[in-house]
């Protein structure tokens, strides 16, 4: 056990990035539930990561604004496809997310044996590590994430077809290189998945709750007990989504009593 | 008086309170060694790696960045080893007192590295325009970093300047007594030709004569294909290679389906500080290297 990770300029910038992620997430993560396409952020931020590797083959430089818009575009042309199946055949939504996934991992993989130093990025993007984040890297993240919130408010929370795959690819282009694919996999599914009984606002704050409890309590433990922190958030996230089942009033119903 | 005061403030902030320890922060356990030989009990380290990961990539945990930001030096392998993570570290430690100057000392800059690109071409692989930054297997160049160590050294903490004087005048007549007798322990692997995983071995092969042959990664970073796998069958049968070289943090399985495919022995070698039972320190790291070398033959 040790304290000296026990600081608030070390956790903190990594906790506001964690509040900004949970903004989109949740309420983009209860409507990932009831479509039943829970694998879709991995698949979006593979394509992102392959969209990446791709402008450094066609000769973008590595750093700056192209490397966003590169990911941007790609993961928005993968949300465009997968809005038009989605149309297309809506039975066959999750094994074309699923297959999507693995043709956007290997597709990197075969464009990386002829540019393998695009291969750092590729790691950067999927694995962006919490506590590497700056207060001056949240700036943008934060106003993209403010954007993203009035277009789901002015639409009441209701996002049909292509609105809704366009939000998504643009959220989680933006959290992945903050905070990885783990943490962007766990806020958007966890929380939700606890709050599944509830609807409506309460359903909103209760499961921001448990985002922020599970963020806050990783953050600590992960300091007090030297261990890294996007995995041990992982695992916070999920116990306060389990301690939440506690009260009745917020527990899941029984497959039974529905 | 005011005058005295301000004057002994300022001296107060360059100056390191007489009790307080250097804080030194090492990014990889062989610098962290070399610390311990040179400074003793005079400073205290801390050490970002261990033996059994892969260095160009770490978890970023909450001591790290609280180790660097209490740090008076940081002493890294540079050449860009540490690029993926060394430079987040520094700027969210906001410790500015090891982000340049005295108090950042990296071990490729006393020295002169190998494999130096004239030009960085992408198609050449993973590689580090400033040259190869496995250096550590090298003891020569191991003595050529301590001296310029114990020099930062009393230059951050001029109390001890004597101290590291003679530990460094101690540690150079034991190192050098040791390089002749691995040397001389060694000469039978003069001439021996290797099959490495990594690229991280020249400065080792440099050293001991010994040839590579060929890399299980065709090019740093990236999986082999099939077409180089079948070369590299036929220049182990083909060129007599003593052995398949892999370090103790990578995954052993592709040195190992080499090796069941030529009869070529595997040697798993530490590679730094810790890598194995007998690599406590820098000079257990050399033994150990070229006793696991050897051994080879009597399989």
């Amino acid at each position: 056990m040790t304290l000296e990770g026990l600081d608030i300029s070390i956790l903190g910038p990594a906790m506001v990035a964690g509040v900004i992620v949970l903004a989109t997430h949740v309420p983009l993560g209860r409507q990932v539930l009831s479509r039943g396409i829970i694998f879709i952020d991995l698949a979006i931020a593979q394509i992102a990561a392959m969209g990446v590797i791709a402008a450094q083959f066609l000769g973008v430089p590595e750093h700056g604004i192209g490397v966003q818009i590169a990911a941007a575009v790609a993961a928005l042309a993968g949300a465009a496809l997968l809005a038009w199946t989605d149309r297309r055949w809506p039975k066959m939504q999750e094994p074309f997310i699923g297959t999507l996934f693995v043709l956007a991992a290997t597709g990197g993989l075969l464009l990386l044996a002829n540019n393998p130093q695009g291969g750092e990025h590729l790691k950067d993007l999927l694995v962006g590590q919490i506590l590497w984040v700056s207060y001056r890297q949240l700036v943008p993240a934060a106003l993209i994430s403010l954007v993203l919130l009035a277009i789901m408010w002015l639409r009441g929370g209701r996002l049909a077809g292509v609105l809704f795959y366009a939000l998504f690819a643009l959220a989680i282009t933006v959290s992945v290189q903050l905070v990885g694919v783990y943490l962007v996999f766990a806020s958007l599914i966890v929380p939700a998945l606890a709050t599944s009984g509830l609807a409506g606002k309460r359903q909103l704050v209760a499961a921001y709750s448990v985002g922020i409890a599970g963020y806050l309590s990783g953050l600590v433990l992960s300091a007090v007990f030297d261990l890294p922190s996007g995995a041990m958030i992982v695992w916070t996230l999920a116990a306060c989504a389990l301690l939440v089942q506690l009260l009745p009033a917020l527990r899941a119903p029984a497959p039974a009593a529905r | 008086m005011m005058k005295k005061i301000l004057s002994a403030l300022l001296l107060g902030l360059f100056a390191l309170p007489a009790c307080a320890k250097l804080q030194v922060f090492a990014c990889e356990p062989e610098w962290g060694s070399l610390v311990q030989e040179l400074a003793g009990d005079k400073v205290d380290v801390s050490v970002g790696t261990t033996a059994m990961q892969d260095v160009h990539q770490i978890d970023a945990k909450p001591s790290l960045i609280a180790r660097v930001r209490k740090a008076n030096l940081l002493v890294c392998t540079g050449a860009e080893l540490e690029v993926g993570w060394l430079p987040q570290l520094i700027q969210q430690s906001g410790n500015h007192a090891v982000a340049d100057g005295p108090g950042y000392f990296m071990a490729a800059s006393q020295i002169t590295t190998l494999e130096k690109p004239s030009q960085v071409d992408r198609a050449a692989g993973d590689v580090h325009p400033e040259g190869n930054p496995h250096f550590q297997l090298d003891p020569y160049r191991v003595l050529k970093i301590a001296d310029g160590l114990a020099a930062r050294l009393a230059e951050l903490d001029a109390a001890n300047a004597a101290t590291y004087q003679q530990r460094l005048a101690d540690f150079t007549t034991r190192w050098q007594a040791a390089i002749k007798r691995w040397e001389a322990r060694a000469a039978p692997l003069k001439g021996r030709k290797v099959i490495v995983h990594h690229v991280s071995w020249i400065y080792l092969e440099q050293w001991l004569g010994m040839q590579e042959v060929g890399a299980l990664e065709p090019k740093p970073g990236v999986p082999p294909t099939s077409a180089h796998l079948s070369s590299l069958i036929s220049t182990a049968k083909e060129q007599g290679v003593y052995a398949i070289i892999s370090a103790a943090y990578q995954d052993p399985k592709p040195a190992q389906w080499l090796s069941e495919r030529t009869g070529v022995p595997v040697v798993v070698l530490p590679y730094t500080v810790g890598g194995d039972a007998q690599s406590k320190d820098l000079f257990g790291l050399f033994d150990s290297t070229i006793d696991k070398l050897l051994g080879v033959a009597k399989k």
